[in-house]
């Protein structure tokens, strides 16, 4: 049988030059707009950013770190150093309440309940968790707390603000944990070691940087939320140390200041929103650092 | 391994942590009504050496300008002890004491059935009297006379631009642009907005919305938390009027109207005009009072006056004797203060009176 | 050199955990799961103590509360407590704000994802990040001393543009002051646009390699290819990424009540003043007693109730896409 050449055709004409008008305008187009989003996304972040920063730097000073904060709104000067203080006390309490839970429970989720009833359904419900607004975890403590014990307090704050980490360090971990290759823990557990043992020197020191990457994450997002501290922290126009008394924090600052038409407040108010914003900032950078420095080495 | 113990560790350390705080609530309980007390007191009034604590009050932001004054001079005179004032309206400030979270409140309205609290559970102590401003902005327009019954019709929404002819009726000399009228209001329970209603109520035939805490207003209104927030409104707002206390008006440089009063003058609200009000007013068992659209022709009709709420019997000796020190000083030696901050102290009859109210605080 | 005795099967030490017996492990394992119980706790109890303190007033009320827009609650006639206007406001806000921030966040991912240089990347993705670390109180901040006092303008020019066009005219009423239903939607649209983006963003990374190259070697342009392989796939996700914007703009409290203007009513125009759920309970809370608290709290009920159905729903979306197609690349 006679073998036959095939057909020869022309090459196929793929460059730009060939599109039809209409295909190359729309392509054109569509690039224009998205690349546009992109754009008019940086927009707010710049302009809020920028004024922050702009107008905090105006009023920020050591002075301003370390001042009291004035009785009277009218007044110029002063500074935000007890709400630094209530900031720093409320998280790190909220972040030492949260933390290890979120820890331990998301052990148990990916370590030992696996996909057993009870681990499904806690998993489940922490993701409900995340989902409930910070005013109904604010109002949540101040019913059953601040009204019981007759008092607002740094610590019941801090439990607002440990309600709403807890969930968001539960589900982070987990997914640290769920990145260690299974290899690892057979190859402990075949070795002979218990459970126990082999998530405490084996899972988890390879998770150690995404989980402390994440419980980062969820520190400076308590640091930045005000609802659930409204009605459960106080004031204070001092700094004040204690668990058990009122205290104030840069969020709640913030929005006692914001709708003040004085310009001594607002400048303060500005002034707490760039300390904030540089606080979890600075975090969040931390996380990224922390993640990306100490990854596990796939 | 030793990372394991290091878990634990940390895990005792939380949990003791808690614990430390926890027990720091149950010893504070002792003295749950808003203070933080150690040292034993002394019997004189304002200003002695050896009290010491922390003491909670929260409430109208109608005196505030006055009341956090008083305070920087108290704490001045009694080292050791912190005065805190939480200018959050005299709704929640009514609700903060109702639920024992504060010592003392501010209110500018009268306690209610509904609020919570036994009417000898507490006593009223008068502390200043002000005036109500009716405060707007408008581009070009530096005075603006309003008869009470524009103003009632005003916020009431039957107005709703500045060149109605009811408005250009009382300002016969005034070019009128004809901007939207927006009302600032307030958002909050306020003892403010209780005062200028009641005012409304009164001396107005075109009112008719009600007085209390809170209002429905109208649909052209603009709601602003305490009195800054109304301010705020006005101050960003062209063709807004609204009502504010004096202190934030002129610490805003805000134009005010003058309000025409019972004789048919157009008063400026001044602290001249609200003593003459205050002198005629009839003044209650209870210490309560209403100088509200005062007769006689220098009388300032929007006069406004404030209460501090005590309670009729404190748990601890400690707390009570703070009370009694800082109110003795509100009512002694912070009167200097009032009219530099743009307040009428009270008339030495009625100051009198309410000194001799805190003889009636028990503790028990 | 030692000797190596050779065992039997049956010899041979026992390895397995059972035989061991280890306490620790049940201890460890039980403190495990009481941390994981906690979760539960919480939220029944927040549950529990929000419908308990709820009830008064629901009694009070009755169907008023979820048919009538009035909300009055110390009114002389006694309380009235109807939740419709806030319902509306939160409605409107959040509309608004699924409206101006889903586009642009599937712009930024599309960017990210299939236009931008490799090396652009990074930025993008650490510029989203900053943008969803800034506090809500710092946006509100902002939109309260910033956006509203200067946007009238802007709204003036849309009313006198817009606001006689049939139908859509009456969404551009006048405009007496920036604080509006417009304002807080355009500050709860910068909020949601990072949670849109970065969901969406992952739900586009997961579209199979081999289908958009089959589609550039048949010749589609860029566009097309975008349009015809990468959008079928990820739709679902985006809509899952939707929902989850959605509910985070539904639950924001602070930025809303700074800027909304706090006055309840239902219009249409969406430069008038309005309220919402999350901003009228922050708002009147501290004051409230009685049934006027008891209504509060329904109402962050009936809002915990509708952030937990968008957001779980949202969720199962976004994990039903995510799972079918890192199945299949």
């Amino acid at each position: 049988m006679a073998l036959v050449d095939p057909p020869v055709r022309e090459p196929l004409d793929l460059t730009r030059a060939r599109l039809s008008t209409r295909r190359r305008l729309a392509d054109r187009a569509a690039t224009a707009v998205i690349s546009l989003a992109f754009v008019v996304a940086l927009v707010p972040l710049v302009a809020v950013v920028g004024y922050v920063v702009t107008r905090g730097s105006g009023i920020m000073s050591w002075e301003f770190l370390t001042s009291d904060i004035p009785r009277q709104y009218r007044v110029d000067g002063g500074g935000m150093y007890p709400a630094i203080v209530g900031t720093l006390l409320t998280t790190g309490l909220a972040a030492l309440m949260a933390i290890p839970l979120g820890v331990l429970g998301a052990i148990y989720l990916n370590e030992l309940g696996r996909q057993n009833r009870t681990a499904r359904a806690i998993r489940f419900l922490a993701d409900v968790m995340t989902g409930v607004p910070s005013i109904v975890m604010g109002l949540f403590v101040y019913t059953i707390w601040v009204l019981r014990f007759e008092r607002q307090s740094a610590f019941a704050g801090a439990l607002a603000l440990a309600c709403l980490m807890l969930p968001i360090v539960i589900r982070s971990t987990e997914e640290m944990l769920r990145l260690v290759p299974d290899e690892l823990r057979q190859g402990s557990l075949a070795l002979g070691s218990h459970r126990w043992r082999t998530i405490t020197s084996v899972v988890l020191p390879t998770a150690l940087s995404g989980i402390i990457s994440g419980a980062m994450l969820a520190i400076a997002r308590a640091a930045g939320e005000t609802a659930p501290l409204v009605f459960t922290v106080g004031l204070v126009y001092s700094p004040s140390w204690s668990l058990s008394d009122s205290s104030t924090a840069l969020s709640a600052q913030i929005f006692r200041n914001a709708s003040q038409p004085f310009a001594g407040a607002q400048d303060r108010a500005f002034g707490a929103a760039l300390t904030l914003i540089v606080l979890v900032f600075a975090f969040t950078a931390l996380s990224r650092f922390v993640a990306s420095r100490l990854a596990i080495k796939s | 391994m030793r990372k394991t113990k290091t878990a634990w560790l940390s895990l005792f350390l939380v949990l003791g942590l808690i614990a430390a705080a926890c027990g720091d609530d149950d010893s504070a309980e002792a003295n749950d009504d808003g203070t933080d007390t150690t040292a034993a007191a002394d019997d004189d009034g304002g200003g002695s050496d050896s009290l010491s604590g922390t003491l909670e009050g929260s409430g109208a932001s109608f005196p505030d300008a006055f009341y956090q004054a008083a305070i920087v001079a108290y704490e001045e005179a009694t080292p050791g002890v912190t005065v805190i004032y939480n200018a959050v309206g005299s709704g929640q400030g009514k609700s903060d004491f109702a639920d024992g979270l504060t010592a003392w409140a501010g209110t500018d309205s009268l306690v209610k059935e509904d609020e919570g609290l036994d009417p000898d559970e507490f006593l009223y102590i008068p502390t200043v009297a002000a005036p109500i401003t009716v405060s707007y902005n408008l581009s070009g327009v530096d005075e603006l006379q309003l008869s009470p019954d524009t103003l009632g019709a005003i916020f009431n929404g039957d107005i709703t631009s500045w060149d109605d002819e009811a408005i250009a009726a009382d300002n016969p000399d005034v070019e009128l642009p004809s901007t939207a009228i927006t009302l600032a209001v307030r958002a909050d329970g306020s003892g403010t907005t209780s005062n200028f209603t009641k005012y409304l109520e009164k001396a107005t035939g075109t009112w008719t919305l009600g007085s209390g805490d809170t209002i429905e207003w109208p649909s052209n209104a603009q709601a602003g938390q305490r009195n800054t927030g109304v301010a705020q409104i006005i101050q960003d707002t062209d063709g807004a009027i609204g009502y504010v206390d004096l202190a934030d008006a002129e610490a805003l440089g805000l134009t005010y109207a003058a309000i025409g009063n019972q004789e048919g003058e157009f008063v400026v609200p001044t602290l001249e005009g609200t003593t003459a009000a205050l002198d005629g007013a009839e003044i209650a068992d209870d210490l309560t009072y209403d100088p509200l659209d005062a007769a006689g022709a220098e009388a300032y009709p929007i006069a406004a006056p404030t209460y501090v709420l005590v309670r009729t019997s404190y748990e601890d000796q400690a707390t009570a004797d703070l009370v009694i020190d800082w109110i003795t000083f509100l009512l002694t030696d912070a009167q200097d203060l009032a009219e530099d901050e743009l307040y009428a102290p009270l008339p030495d009859s009625l100051r009198d009176r309410a000194l001799a109210q805190l003889d009636q605080i028990t503790v028990g | 050199m030692t000797t190596l005795t050779p065992i039997t099967i049956a010899e041979r030490p026992d390895l397995t955990i059972r035989a061991r017996g280890s306490r620790l492990d049940a201890a460890f394992r039980g403190l495990a799961l009481a941390a994981g119980l906690v979760v539960l706790a919480v939220l029944a109890l927040i549950a529990y103590s929000t419908v308990d303190a709820a009830l008064p007033a629901l009694r009070a009320a009755g169907l008023e509360f979820v048919t009538s827009d009035r909300w009055a609650p110390n009114a002389p006639d006694g309380p009235h407590l109807g939740s419709l206007a806030f319902v509306y406001g939160t409605a409107v806000v959040s509309s608004i704000a699924l409206v101006l921030a889903v586009p642009v966040s599937v712009g930024i991912a599309l960017f990210a994802t299939e236009i931008a240089p490799r090396r652009l990347r990074r930025w993008i993705t650490t510029a989203v990040d900053l943008l969803a670390a800034i506090p809500s109180v710092v946006y509100g901040l902002w939109g309260i001393a910033v956006l509203a006092p200067n946007i009238t303008g802007v709204y003036g020019w849309m009313h006198r543009t817009f606001g006689d066009l049939p139908v859509v005219g009456a969404l551009f009423g006048p405009a007496s002051s920036g604080r509006s239903f417009m304002t807080a939607g355009i500050v709860l649209a910068i909020m949601i646009v990072p949670i849109i983006t970065s969901i969406t963003r992952e739900v586009l990374v997961t579209v199979p390699r081999g289908e958009k190259e089959a589609a550039l070697a048949l010749g589609a342009t860029r566009w097309e290819m975008i349009r015809g392989a990468v959008l079928p796939h990820s739709f679902g996700g985006m809509v899952g990424a939707t929902m989850l914007g959605l509910g985070r703009a539904m639950g924001e409290t602070i930025a809303v009540a700074l800027v909304i203007g706090s006055r309840p009513q239902i219009v249409a125009n969406l430069f008038a003043t309005g309220d919402a759920m999350p901003a009228v309970i922050v708002n009147q809370f501290g004051e409230s007693s009685g049934t006027f608290r008891s209504a509060l709290i329904a109402l962050g009920v009936f809002l915990l109730v509708l952030t937990i159905v968008v957001n779980v729903l949202g969720r199962v979306i976004v994990n039903r896409v995510q799972v079918r197609f890192r199945g299949a690349a």
